[in-house]
């Protein structure tokens, strides 16, 4: 096998399997508090590659994802706390929720097009957190609080492995059959149905994968915070966070949700010590500007105005 | 459980709430309506102007003493400059020389102003700080057997629904309404009759945004401690269901989604509780979307 033509064709995958690699080798070693912020940000990068599954690659922009997050968070509360299940388990099971509520909300929601889409979306996440909070088996709204302990490198691990997954099934998706369908309907969605493109199940296809990564990235993130609550858990800024990164970072692209993860992450973290909330109005003007100047993201505009990336990022 | 006549009275009194909550719901959701009709805009940050309409009438009531009835001419007058300036600031970067409105540029403006919804509550919550406030207001009450309606929420109603008849005159029977309809069918037709398409469009923004910090400033006489600067949150999803329901780009629609929202978010408190209330409100979406996209009237 020639590895210099392997590199070469894939370029981007490769350039972030390295920084996969050396993240995973360099893990023992790494400083707590640098570990805690590591793990916070690849968190946030798996959101993103979520979201890039519907948003960027069909152009289905989703303002519910917390949705699965949230019901991906209370299985792994559910099971870990009365079942007793270990908490990757608990992930397993938080992931296959997400994928079975993907499912159902996405064979309803995906015939609605364009703001509709978003709509539907926004309201169910709104109407699921409302229905969460009166089942008494989820703690009635009080929440279920669980005490497992502070394990940095179980969960830098986990999440590592699946924003591996996610960076390679991204690959896979865009890069064949399926990556022609999906652009043909993200351009134009009658037309690629008038040529055999079938539009309904590729998107349920897609939507499914973003459903199950919520919910395993849900249910990480409530690992971390020991215990599952309705406001953390549903939190609809982070449908926000999740939607502004893909369209920072550019919609539909290989490496545009980490750097779109990296550009929310860092005013996220600067200004949780200056003022609360600050950040999201640095996140929210980035996301404006980016919409009506940039809509490409950053990928798109380095591809556009820097010919000598054009082959190498993706 | 309780008595039969008791449950009678909740009923009673929560259809009339309803009633009175859903006129004011279907002042702000007018407001969306008309961006949206008009200009194919959905703004996301319409609950954000909800806000400031609601702030609007606190701090003129707080330093100048403003009856919270008479600010909302005032914060129209602010919301018609300030549509004015997000048009051409925001919209207009896209709109303009769009033979028509395609779902890509539906998009784009649907992104642009989620992040400015994103910005806006939360320079709110700086500024504001994020306490809850209201306005202290009470015209007395007006009594019927049992039942004490307040004159505050009958004031604000019946405004709301004078807006809404006011807004369907201008849009029917005068020549700049003609104009906006026009624009909102065919923009090419409407070039070609001598209207000026981005003065249209401007002029329809500016309108929406007054009527909806008119519609967030009749809001505070009906919650007297919902003031927030994350208030947005609620109000505009309530907003999309109620102009899904009545049908984009019909004035009448939007009374009557507030009406059908009021009622169901009133009266199921008293059986279901607040939350699946909420939840049964917005979740009305899904099965108007798949019936009846064009709206329940018709």
């Amino acid at each position: 096998m020639n590895f210099g033509r392997l590199l070469r064709s894939a370029p981007t995958l490769w350039g972030l399997a390295g920084f996969l690699v050396v993240l995973a080798v360099w893990g023992p070693w790494i400083p707590t508090f640098v570990l805690t912020l590591l793990i916070n940000l690849l968190l946030f990068a798996s959101l993103a590659y979520s979201m890039n599954f519907i948003a960027g690659l069909t152009g289905y922009v989703s303002f519910g994802h917390v949705v699965f997050m949230g019901t991906g968070a209370y299985a792994w509360g559910y099971v870990v706390g009365t079942f007793g299940w270990h908490p990757l388990a608990g992930i397993v099971a938080g992931a296959a929720v997400g994928l079975v509520l993907a499912l159902g909300i996405g064979s309803v929601a995906l015939r609605f097009r364009g703001v509709y889409f978003a709509i539907a979306t926004l309201v169910t996440a709104l109407a699921a957190r409302n229905i969460i909070l009166v089942i008494p088996a989820l703690g009635d709204g009080q929440g279920i609080i669980l005490n497992l302990g502070f394990e940095p490198l179980t969960w830098f691990y986990t999440i590592w492995v699946i924003l591996g997954i996610q960076v390679g099934l991204t690959y896979w998706v865009t890069h064949g059959r399926i990556g022609y369908g999906l652009r043909a309907i993200k351009s134009d969605e009658d037309a690629a149905k008038a040529l055999g493109v079938d539009a309904a199940r590729l998107k349920l296809f897609v939507f499914a994968f973003s459903g199950l990564f919520a919910g395993a990235a849900g249910a990480l993130n409530v690992w971390t915070l020991s215990g599952v609550f309705p406001e953390p858990a549903f939190d609809l800024l982070f449908s926000l966070q999740m939607l502004a990164m893909v369209i920072i970072g550019g919609m539909g692209t290989l490496l545009g949700p980490l750097l779109g993860a990296v550009a929310v992450y860092l005013p996220h973290n600067y200004f949780l010590t200056v003022a609360v909330g600050a950040e999201f109005i640095v996140i929210g003007i980035l996301v404006t500007f980016f919409a009506l100047v940039v809509p490409q993201g950053i990928v798109g505009a380095l591809r556009r105005y820097v010919p000598t990336l054009r082959g190498i990022i993706e | 459980m309780a008595d039969a006549s008791v449950i009678v009275a909740q009923v009673i009194f929560g259809l009339i709430r309803g009633i009175l909550l859903g006129c004011v719901f279907a002042l702000i959701a007018l407001g969306l309506n008309l961006v949206w009709g008009i200009a194919k805009v959905v703004n996301i940050a319409h609950g954000e102007l909800v806000m400031l309409g609601a702030y609007g009438a606190y701090f003129l009531n707080l330093f100048l003493g403003f009856n919270p009835l008479l600010t909302a001419p005032i914060d129209a007058a602010l919301g018609l400059a300030a549509g004015l300036g997000f048009y051409f600031a925001i919209l207009h970067r896209e709109l303009r020389g769009k033979e028509a409105i395609t779902l890509q540029s539906e998009m784009v403006t649907l992104v642009a102003t989620f992040g400015l919804s994103l910005a806006i509550s939360n320079l709110a919550n700086i500024a504001f700080t994020g306490n809850f406030v209201g306005i202290p207001f009470d015209a007395g009450s007006i009594e019927i057997g049992f039942l004490q309606i307040p004159l505050a929420g009958i004031y604000v109603a019946v405004l709301s629904v004078v807006i809404i008849s006011l807004t369907h005159v201008l849009l029917n029977r005068t020549y700049l309404g003609n104009a906006i309809r026009a624009y909102s069918q065919d923009i090419p037709a409407a070039k070609l009759m001598g209207i000026n398409p981005t003065a249209v469009a401007a002029i329809g923004t500016g309108l929406a945004f007054a009527v909806t910090m008119a519609g967030g400033a009749f809001l505070t006489t009906l919650f007297p401690t919902g003031i927030n600067p994350y208030m947005g949150a609620l109000y505009a999803p309530i907003s999309y269901v109620i102009v899904v329901l009545g049908g984009p780009g019909r004035m009448w629609g939007s009374l009557v989604g507030g009406l059908t929202l009021g009622i169901v978010i009133d009266v199921g408190q008293i059986f279901l509780g607040v939350e699946i209330a909420y939840a049964v409100a917005f979740l009305l979406l899904i099965p108007v979307l798949l019936l009846r996209p064009e709206g329940i009237l018709r």
